[in-house]
């Protein structure tokens, strides 16, 4: 079982970070529906070459936080709805991506204005009827 | 509290061109580490000292919490080693030389040997000798998992061996460690077995270790990064593996400490980009 998560090259988020993210962007998108099988630790960290310290503390994280849950002797599945806060992992993950974007307009020189212009021609592009 | 499974203390070996050590080693259940080094630095030594095959000359081994005599060979029903040392047995046939050694195991499973030779299509009445090299390496594998062991040391498993079966026998390593109680200690020289299987890199160099990290060190410290400017003290700093100038370009093993000097410097970065496990490797053992 494969899930679609990558590590970024260019990213300075520590490896276990993206791959809880990028989980529990899956999940809250609805992509991951509650009692799906993910891969085990092993699995993950073979399919994205790094080590399972790294993906068990992912797993840790996603599990201390609901959206994951372990069964003894069964495997790791997405959990119920109900036990996560998907409201606030919507914002979380929407202000870091965000975040992110802004920090690469100002790395390639953007003014604040420039910033916004694009973002208001964004907004109107996804929101307007 | 976790216990090793093997545990290597100032280990030495002396040969009149080369010596081993001293060396430390540990290995951890649920880890797999993979031994790397160029051809020559003592991997395959290294592991047939661990096993007892070559004596050492000076050193403490323990395997699972104890150092063991060297008549005792309990230990080594709980370890699994692979490491071309049947060709003295090459005249048998592979049915023959898996009763000579299935006897030396009780833990032994027919059921998963049957498995696996269908597995990897053995033919049992061949005669080891007469094996390709990459099935001699096969048949060597299978044995080594068949008798239910808790810690695998590998010597080049998957050398000569055709891309199917090497991608059977990554499987049957993943499967392995599943539990998380096992290890593997895996000397190899492909970059995808380090890639997809191991979580901690050892690398040799004329017998001594020369770097021992978790992988995901090289991920989060290695990188490749483009400046606008680069300084004398940027080049001299112990932590710039190679630069060029025009147009500045930084390799380093340590991101973090690199970019405070780099600010004080005054110095911007364009770009970022952090190094592949082949490139890294290149580096350490190369140096």
């Amino acid at each position: 079982m494969k899930i679609p998560i990558h590590i970024s090259e260019e990213s300075r988020e520590p490896i276990y970070h993206q791959v809880e993210t990028q989980i529990k962007t899956l999940i809250v998108g609805g992509q991951l529906p509650p009692g799906t099988s993910l891969p085990s630790i092993r699995a993950l960290a073979s399919d994205l070459g790094c080590s399972v310290i790294t993906t068990r503390r992912a797993y840790q994280n996603l599990e201390a936080s609901g959206f994951i849950k372990t069964a003894q002797g069964k495997g790791t599945f997405v959990n119920e709805t109900k036990n996560m806060n998907i409201e606030e992992a919507k914002d979380k993950i929407a202000y870091d991506a965000l975040e992110k974007a802004i920090e690469q307009g100002i790395q390639v020189g953007c003014t604040e204005e420039e910033i916004r212009t694009i973002f208001r021609e964004i907004m109107k592009n996804n929101f307007s009827q | 509290m976790v216990s090793s499974l093997m545990q290597a203390k100032e280990v030495t070996k002396k040969y009149k061109r080369f010596s081993l050590g001293p060396l430390d080693m540990e290995v951890e259940p649920g880890i797999v580490i993979g031994l790397i080094g160029s051809n020559g630095s003592g991997k395959s030594t290294l592991l047939r000292v661990l096993m007892d095959v070559l004596k050492r000359d000076s050193g403490h081994i323990k395997f699972f919490g104890q150092e063991w005599h060297e008549d005792d060979v309990e230990w080594k029903q709980k370890v699994g080693y692979a490491g071309e040392i049947l060709d003295a047995y090459g005249f048998l046939t592979v049915g023959e030389l898996k009763d000579l050694i299935s006897r030396w195991y009780p833990s032994w499973s027919n059921e998963q040997f049957e498995t696996l030779v269908k597995r990897y299509k053995i033919d049992l009445k061949e005669k080891y000798r007469r094996c390709s090299k990459g099935t001699q390496k096969k048949i060597e594998f299978i044995f080594t998992l068949c008798h239910n062991p808790s810690l695998l040391l590998l010597d080049e498993p998957t050398a000569g061996v055709d891309i199917v079966s090497q991608r059977k026998m990554k499987e049957d390593l993943l499967n392995f460690m599943e539990d998380g109680e096992k290890a593997i200690v895996l000397a190899t020289h492909t970059v995808d077995e380090i890639n997809s299987i191991c979580d901690e890199i050892v690398v040799l160099e004329s017998g001594r270790i020369i770097h021992s990290f978790n992988k995901d060190e090289i991920t989060e410290n290695w990188a490749r990064i483009w400046t606008s400017d680069i300084g004398e003290n940027v080049k001299n700093h112990p932590n710039v593996i190679q630069y060029y100038s025009n147009p500045c370009q930084i390799v380093t093993n340590d991101l973090d400490t690199l970019e405070g000097i780099i600010q004080k410097e005054q110095i911007t970065i364009n770009h970022m980009q952090r190094l592949s496990l082949e490139e890294v490797l290149e580096f350490l053992i190369d140096n």
